[in-house]
């Protein structure tokens, strides 16, 4: 009996791992790592300058007596960087949203897909739970940039998210990425 | 003893429909299910048959806002801002957003064939077109539907095509013509420029 227990105990781990292997269920990672296999380009991590610049944004505004709403929860923001690389899908920008779509179909939902495949660009907006608060999966591809950034938000950024995705997905991404010295 | 023998059949054949039923009953239990369940989706049409549309476009959106993400997000819309407001109360009976726009660089790049997966499930089943806009000047048409089941509105869609465009809307849930002016621009919904609702429309 003993044998047996082990055995199907020992059977369930070897069925678990190829599913392992192929996508961690982060998103993030998964989203990174398949558009460097995808496109075979190298990310580059946002400089940690750039990062300290948000910091003194929030502070120049404080002093300025102005309020600086920020969107993404406090040390939520993961961002990572594709810098002048080419990103040509050869025709094939529907395969990539394809298999976007197939590494993050655990528990994110699209939210909002873009594609201008003539000029290659692409911008996706994906959402998953992340208890009371939620995660905000963006990915903007041009040309010869993209960034991939995950922030958490409270349920009112999210709010605000879903009636202008537009506007609040280009504020959520500035907030993580640009510098304001 | 024809009594006894009475007892006896009247055991014998409840005991087989009694086992006939616990056979049975996964099945009557999926049956059942799968009608509630078919009842509820007929709101929501399938549009993914579309996406193959998106490797001839030359812009394409896409726009999915299921009911989970609509009822967490509804009570966040304030009640001190009047827009915000009335956005609240449409968003809190809705149970989806779904909306598929492609854009072309030349005319004739989709047929109407293109939207019959889309077309041929809103025949009937309840749908009702109750609007039908026809532009020969620009080839442009705007077909809107209403879903009604047991007397209520629970669905809508917007099919509108153009020589160098096409877009659907599907709004699952109690909508109405004026409901959905409200969502214009927002929650991913284009503006469409619809005339006005008549009373029979709402």
């Amino acid at each position: 009996m003993k044998k047996t227990l082990t055995g199907l105990v020992l059977l369930a781990i070897a069925l678990s791992m190829p599913l392992r292997a192929s996508a961690d269920g982060d998103g993030f990672n998964d989203a990174v790592k398949l558009i460097e296999q995808f496109y075979h380009v190298k990310h580059q991590s946002i400089p940690l300058l750039a990062r300290a610049g948000m910091k003194a944004a929030t502070t120049a505004a404080k002093i300025r007596g102005g309020e600086y709403k920020k969107l993404a929860e406090a040390g939520s923001v993961r961002v990572v960087a594709f810098e002048d690389q080419t990103f040509d899908s050869h025709g094939q920008i529907t395969k990539f949203r394809s298999e976007l779509q197939q590494a993050l179909s655990g528990n994110w939902s699209a939210f909002v897909q873009n594609l201008y495949p003539r000029t290659e660009e692409q911008d996706y907006i994906y959402v998953r739970d992340a208890g009371k608060n939620f995660h905000v999966l963006i990915i903007v591809i041009e040309k010869h940039d993209a960034t991939v950034m995950q922030a958490t938000v409270a349920p009112q950024t999210l709010a605000q998210l879903m009636k202008d995705p537009e506007n609040t997905g280009k504020a959520l991404m500035d907030e993580a990425t640009i510098s304001d010295p | 003893m024809q009594f006894v023998i009475n007892t006896r059949l009247g055991e014998l054949i409840m005991r087989i429909l009694f086992r006939h039923l616990l056979t049975f009953a996964p099945v009557l239990l999926f049956v059942v299910t799968a009608h509630v369940v078919t009842t509820a989706q007929t709101a929501k049409l399938q549009l993914d048959q579309l996406d193959v549309l998106a490797g001839r476009a030359s812009e394409t959106v896409d726009v999915k806002l299921d009911e989970h993400l609509m009822q967490t997000t509804a009570k966040f819309f304030s009640g001190k801002d009047t827009d915000d407001a009335e956005i609240r109360d449409l968003l809190k009976n809705l149970k989806g957003i779904y909306v598929k726009s492609f854009e072309f660089e030349k005319e004739n790049e989709y047929t109407p064939a293109d939207l019959d997966s889309v077309v041929s499930q809103l025949r009937g089943g309840g749908w009702n077109k109750i609007v039908g806009i026809t532009s020969k000047k620009d080839g442009e048409n705007v077909d809107v539907y209403l879903l009604t089941l047991a007397g209520e509105i629970a669905g809508l869609a917007v099919v509108s095509t153009e020589p160098k465009e096409l877009t659907v809307i599907n709004i699952v849930g109690p909508v109405d013509l004026q409901k959905l002016s409200q969502l214009e621009g927002s929650f991913g919904v284009p503006v469409l420029n619809l005339p006005p609702p008549k009373k029979s429309d709402k």
